[in-house]
Formats: C-alpha cells, sequence, structure tokens
C-alpha cells in the first residue's frame, strides 16, 4: 500500500515539473506566470534528488552509512566537528551561493527567459549537482582533501600544478568581475553608495563588539549589525535628497573602481576579525533572508513574465553581451547551473563536517538544486520587467545611447515598446537619478525583486526603499566574495612565489602581507579598471571570460571525478562525469575560441584591437582619445591572451588525464586510490 | 506555576520547534562554536578560551576559500 501511495505521490511530482516546464516552453506570446518556472523547477530538482542523485549514492559512489568519516576519526571540536546535517547544508549553501546565480540568469535573459531557464534546471541536475556531490564524496574519502591536492595525488603532479595555476587565474578574473558588478550598481547612486559605506563602520563596530566585548557571539552582533544597517539604507534617501551629502556620494565609475580596490587591499590586509568575519556574517543572514523571501514573494505575488521566450538577440547581436545562444548562454549562466568553485568549497571546510558519509547527498548534490533554485529565481525576476526596460538598464550607452530618448528610439525599433517617460518615471520612483546604462545585472535584478517585495509589503511607495534594499543585499554579499577571496588569493599567491619567499616575508609579517596583498589586489584591481574604461560597458568582455574560467573549473574538477571513478572501477558509470564534462569542455573551448578568434568586434577580442587599430591608423578616433583607444587594444590583446590561458590549462589537463585513463584501462598502471583506510563508526544509531 | 505544568509547557510541539530552529541558527551561525569545542574536549587539558578560539576559528575559515560566486 505504502509503495503504491508513493508512486502515486512522486508521479504528481513529476507530473507538476513537466507541467510547469512545458507552460514556460510551449507558450508563444501569451503572458506565462512566473508560478509555472517555480513548479517546473521545484518538480524536476525533486525527481532528479530522489531518483538520479540516489542512483548516483548507492550504485556509482557506493556510499558507506557504516564508514567513520574524517568529522568522527579526526574530530577536535575545531576543524572536524560532526555536525548535523541540515547545518551543514546550512553552512555549504551559505558558502556557495554567491552573486554568480543572480547576475548571470539576468544577463542571461537577453536570449529570452526559456533557454536560461532550461540550463538552470537541466545543467544543476545532471551537471552541476553531480559535480558538487562526487567531488564531496572523494574528499571526504581523503580526510578533506582539496582540488588540488586530489589531482595531484589521483592525476598526477603536473595535474595538481595546472588545478592550482587555473584557481588563482580565475580567482582574479572573478574579483575583477564581481568588483565590476558593485562599481555598476553603485555609480552616480548616492543613496546606494552611502548605504554600502556605512556597512564598512557598521562591520567594523560588530567586529570590535565580537573581538572584545563578546567573544564569538555572533547571534547578538549581527542582530545589531542588521538593524543599523536597515537604517542605513532608509538613511540613504535623505543622503540622496541633500545636495550637499549628495555630492559627496555620487561617485564616477573610476571613483569607484579606486575606492573598491583601496577597500579590498585594507580588507584583505587588515585584521580578520576587524572586517571580513563581521561582514560576512552580516552577509550570510541577509542572504538567506532575502532568498526565503524572495521564493514567497515570487509565490504571493505571481508576477506575469513581460520577457518572450526567445529574443531576435539568440543570433548573438544582443545588447547586454555579445555572441549567440551556444555557447554563450551557457557561458553566462555559470554557477546557476555548473560552478566549478564549488569544488573549491565541496574539497574545503564541508568534508570535514559530515557526521556520515550518506549525508553527502542532502549536502552536495541538494544545496546545488538550492543554487539554481535562486537562478530560477532571478530569472523570474528579471522577464518580470517589461523587455524595454529589462533592456535600457542593462545595455551599455555605446549601444542604445545615453538618453532616454535615444534608448527608447534604439529599443523600441528592436521591437520592444518603451517611452522614455516610463524610464524617468522608473528611476524617480527608485530615488535614482537614472537606471540608463547600468550593465552588470545587479540594478534590472534589483528593480525586478523591488517590484516583488513592494507588491508583497507597502506598495510603490516603498519601491525606493526596496531598490536599495535591494542593491544592498547584492552588493554587501560580492564585497564579501572580494574580502574573503583577496585573502585567499594571497595566500595561494605566497604559496606559488615559493618556500624561498616564505622565508624572506614569512605569512603574518606585516611586510608579508602587504606584498602579497598588493601583488593580488593589482591583479584584480587591473580588470576592473578595465572593465570601468570599456566603450561596451566591461560586462562584455568580462562576464564571459569569467564564464569561461569558471567553467574550465568545473571541467578540472569533474576529469579528476572522473579518474577517481576509473580507479575505484566503475568504468560502467563513469558517463555520469564524462558527459558533463565533455559537455563543458566543448562549451568552453568553443567560447574561448569565438572570444579570442571570432571575426566580430564585439565578439571577439582581437577582431576588437584590430578593428581599434583601424580606427587609430584612419584618424578616426579624437586625439584626445588615441591613448585611451590604445589601452583598450593592449587590453583586448590582454583579454585575449588570458582565454587562451585558460584553454590551455585545461588542453593540458585532459591531456595528463587520458594518459592516466589509458594506463588505467589497458591495466599498465596500478588503480590505486589514495582513501583513507575504513574504520567503522561508532555511531550505530542516531548521529549527533 | 507548578513543575508539571512547566514541564509540559517544555514538551509542547511550539516551544520544542522553537527550541530546535534556535539550535539550529545557533550552530549554523557559529554562535554555539565554542561551546562545541569544549564539549568535544577540544584542546585536551589546556583549551582555548573563548576569545582564543574565536581568532583562531576565523584565521582557519578565512585561510581557505569559504565564500564562493
Amino acid at each position: 500500500m505504502n509503495r503504491i501511495l508513493s508512486t502515486v505521490a512522486w508521479l504528481v511530482v513529476a507530473l507538476v515539473g513537466a507541467g510547469g516546464l512545458s507552460a514556460i516552453a510551449l507558450s508563444r506570446g501569451e503572458p506565462v506566470n512566473g508560478v509555472f518556472f517555480v513548479a517546473g523547477a521545484l518538480g524536476t530538482y525533486l525527481v532528479a534528488y530522489r531518483f538520479y542523485s540516489a542512483f548516483i549514492a548507492a550504485r556509482v559512489l557506493s556510499l558507506d552509512a557504516t564508514r567513520a568519516t574524517p568529522a568522527e576519526r579526526l574530530d577536535d571540536g575545531r576543524d572536524f566537528v560532526p555536525t548535523n546535517r541540515w547545518v551543514v547544508l546550512g553552512h555549504h549553501f551559505a558558502a556557495i551561493a554567491g552573486p554568480g546565480p543572480l547576475v548571470g540568469p539576468t544577463l542571461a535573459a537577453q536570449f529570452g527567459y526559456l533557454p536560461g531557464t532550461l540550463w538552470l534546471v537541466a545543467g544543476a541536475v545532471l551537471g552541476g549537482c553531480v559535480q558538487d556531490f562526487v567531488i564531496l564524496f572523494f574528499s571526504l574519502r581523503r580526510d578533506g582533501r582539496s582540488l588540488g591536492q586530489m589531482a595531484r595525488d589521483e592525476v598526477g603532479r603536473r595535474a595538481g600544478l595546472l588545478a592550482m595555476v587555473s584557481v588563482l587565474a580565475i580567482m582574479v578574473i572573478l574579483l575583477a568581475v564581481v568588483a565590476l558588478v558593485v562599481v555598476n550598481a553603485l555609480k552616480h547612486s548616492p543613496w546606494g553608495a552611502f548605504t554600502i559605506a556605512a556597512s564598512i563602520p557598521i562591520a567594523m563596530l560588530m567586529g570590535v563588539y565580537m573581538r572584545f566585548l563578546r567573544p564569538g557571539r555572533v547571534l547578538e552582533a549581527s542582530g545589531v549589525g542588521f538593524v543599523l544597517l536597515l537604517g542605513a539604507v532608509v538613511g540613504g534617501q535623505w543622503v540622496a535628497h541633500s545636495p550637499e551629502w549628495a555630492r559627496v556620494f555620487t561617485l564616477t565609475g573610476p571613483a569607484l573602481a579606486i575606492a573598491v580596490i583601496v577597500y579590498g587591499f585594507a580588507a584583505s590586509a587588515m585584521p580578520v576579525w576587524l572586517l571580513l568575519a563581521p561582514r560576512d556574517y552580516l552577509s550570510a543572514f541577509i542572504k538567506v533572508g532575502v532568498v526565503l523571501a524572495l521564493a514567497a514573494g515570487i509565490l504571493l505575488v505571481r508576477p506575469t513574465i513581460h520577457m518572450p521566450s526567445l529574443t531576435r538577440f539568440v543570433d548573438g547581436t544582443g545588447p547586454v553581451f555579445a555572441g549567440t545562444i551556444f555557447p554563450f548562454c551557457f557561458i553566462t549562466i555559470a554557477c546557476g547551473a555548473v560552478s566549478g568553485f564549488h569544488a573549491l568549497i565541496s574539497s574545503g571546510t564541508t568534508p570535514k563536517l559530515l557526521t556520515r558519509e550518506t549525508d553527502a547527498r542532502l549536502v552536495g548534490y541538494g544545496s546545488m538544486l538550492m543554487e539554481s533554485f535562486v537562478g530560477v529565481m532571478a530569472m523570474v525576476a528579471a522577464c518580470a520587467l517589461e523587455p524595454g526596460v529589462y533592456f535600457a538598464i542593462n545595455s551599455p550607452a555605446g549601444i542604445v545611447g545615453a538618453t532616454a530618448e535615444q534608448a527608447a528610439a534604439t529599443i523600441s525599433a528592436w521591437g520592444f515598446p518603451l517611452e522614455p517617460a516610463t524610464m524617468h518615471a522608473l528611476a524617480r520612483q527608485v530615488g535614482e537619478e537614472t537606471l540608463l546604462n547600468r550593465t552588470g545585472g545587479a540594478p534590472s535584478l534589483a528593480v525586478g525583486m523591488a517590484h516583488i517585495f513592494s507588491n508583497t509589503i507597502g506598495g510603490y511607495r516603498l519601491l525606493g526603499i526596496w531598490y536599495h534594499f535591494a542593491i544592498m543585499f547584492e552588493a554587501l554579499f560580492i564585497l564579501t566574495v572580494l574580502d574573503a577571496g583577496t585573502r585567499v588569493g594571497r595566500f595561494m599567491v605566497e604559496e606559488l612565489l615559493g618556500p624561498r619567499f616564505r622565508r624572506a616575508l614569512p605569512r603574518g609579517s606585516w611586510k608579508g602581507t602587504l606584498a602579497t596583498s598588493a601583488i593580488i589586489v593589482a591583479a584584480w584591481g587591473y580588470f576592473l579598471f578595465q572593465g570601468v574604461l570599456d566603450p561596451l560597458g566591461g560586462i562584455n568582455s568580462l562576464w564571459p571570460l569569467f564564464g569561461i574560467a569558471n567553467q574550465i573549473l568545473a571541467s578540472v574538477a569533474l576529469v579528476v571525478a572522473t579518474t577517481i571513478l576509473l580507479k575505484m572501477g566503475r568504468t560502467r558509470y563513469v558517463w555520469v562525469t564524462l558527459l558533463p564534462m565533455t559537455w563543458l569542455v566543448i562549451v568552453t573551448l568553443t567560447g574561448a575560441w569565438q572570444k579570442t578568434f571570432h571575426p566580430d568586434a564585439r565578439i571577439g577580442f582581437l577582431a576588437q584591437a584590430r578593428a581599434l587599430e583601424q580606427q587609430i591608423a584612419d584618424g578616426r578616433v579624437p586625439e584626445a582619445k588615441v591613448a585611451d583607444t590604445r589601452h583598450v587594444v593592449f587590453n583586448n590583446r590582454l583579454d585575449a591572451g588570458v582565454t587562451l590561458l585558460f584553454a590551455l590549462l585545461v588542453l593540458a589537463l585532459l591531456g595528463e588525464a587520458g594518459l592516466e585513463w589509458r594506463r588505467i584501462l589497458a591495466g599498465r598502471a596500478p588503480a590505486s586510490l589514495t582513501e583513507s583506510p575504513y574504520v567503522r563508526t561508532q555511531w550505530a544509531g542516531d548521529a549527533p | 506555576m507548578t513543575g508539571r505544568l512547566r514541564a509540559a509547557l517544555r514538551r509542547a510541539w511550539p516551544v520544542t520547534t522553537l527550541r530546535q530552529a534556535w539550535r539550529f541558527v545557533r550552530e549554523w551561525s557559529g554562535d554555539a562554536a565554542y561551546e562545541t569545542y569544549r564539549a568535544r574536549g577540544g584542546g585536551g587539558s589546556v583549551p582555548l578560551s573563548r576569545e582564543e578560539f574565536y581568532l583562531d576559528s576565523l584565521e582557519r575559515r578565512y585561510g581557505q576559500p569559504s565564500r564562493c560566486c
């Protein structure tokens, strides 16, 4: 009887998922409701979790509930702590969920809602969740070893080095692009700039509280910090209306870029308790709270989707970023479907906390499903905007013009009607001077979220507060990624510079800290500045570069996972990691090739460099701008070099792994695994 | 309030649910980390003070990738 009930229940779930996806896929012209996106995604996730992840857990990985985890064997109450699996799920989700699943789908909405949504759901259940799950499991079996260590141990020494260089290079691009998103969201916005500036002393106050007054009392400090931050959001309105203060906080792109670079350097070099940690606590609470509130808001408001399922920009001529749907939709969505960076978290803190080996399924596979759902909600929020408004916010001035009249004329000519008055009114409602040309995804997402939130609480009178709350939420956790990433990048630079450097400037010495902070900040700061000065808005070149880098890291993780599966003798099931790996390699290499060599100057870096050089040679560039244009030419060549470097890294790793796979399959190499020996768990019944 | 009434209230589901939720939030946020450390006998006979433990845990956490994109 129970079996029949269960079968019927799962059939209903599957039908709800299929119904939701069919409704959004088959709609042609008639309005679609955001609830169908939620139903389609949730139904698919539940079925995938129940059946596909169970298959991977039982057949492919053979999770063993009787085997003691590192948290149990090495329990020291600090790094290795057996922890409730729901708590670990919360930790892991808070660690992996960053700006990527919010910004990527918002940008990819230029193709229409359908391609991005389908990839968010399918890419996650077949690729991203699998990667996170298997890497977590393999690290769990190796006492929490990192991805780089596993690459070295299981694939080869060169593979370890390649993985480490990939991670550092990707970190630099990641930090630059997230910093650019913040700069584009805050430029010429005194309200937003004030709120984020205020978050720095608030975080420092929390830091002092948790360091000296009440050590480690995270909840008390976060509660105080949250109230103060809400005060800053509301107070920002007053700043924006005050002529004197508005002038102080109205910053241009380059000025904000310098401010962010100085901030990143200071946050990386200062004691971690003073700024980085308190900001991180605050951001984690707000992040989880806003994600839950957005889900509730979508269900309550049930927004109508105004974006068509497919737009004319699938042909590669999109104003938000250039490039055809393949491969650029996949590269742009990135983290919401598959994120290589998650492999670093899955092989970092998380495996040291799992109480049971079987918990890896919930934490690894389950938390990536949650991240994918965040991406779907971002897609709903972006596509609930009128398409004309979406394109006006996300397109650079170089394409749609810098005034509402020019933008309305250009965008209306594309078939998305837009009145200049609409943009003026919207800017006034959200308390901004203008919302035109705010590339980067964050402002349009904030407008979408503000509409959903204000329809739930407060109505349109609170649209400005909700908009700036959303901007604060995005900027706050992006800056947390920047702080934490710069600090980790600093340690990676130390490792790469080798023992001689560490002997000369040991970790903890102020000279060493300043030197390594300067190196890593200079690296991402350069790319940030390049993006700020880019006439096409920066996102057009940097976001695809970030997407390629991120997906290449995912390929690296799946190469390592495939090697381990072969060594485990699971050749029959190797397709579980081999298929997503192959897809990602095809997507990233195609993307890298097109971004480097495509003849269209908006897509190919080298073509753009040649086109600009030709303009200089023909005298079409004003004398005053020749030096700047030469910089842009150089930057395009640099971006082409970086893109090729990423492609070469993944090809080199594939070559290295391919040789190892051949040796294993031909029986020439002993399939020796570096797993920790089996120890039986002491918990027969309930674990802590 | 009698002891029996107090015990019954403590067992009532809204109270136990709230208590579990509070415990979850404390563990998830790291607020309860020091108590967990002490309960597990961390540090052996010379455990770290609350302040030392807090600083040590921050250095460990932010010495490796802890926040993603």
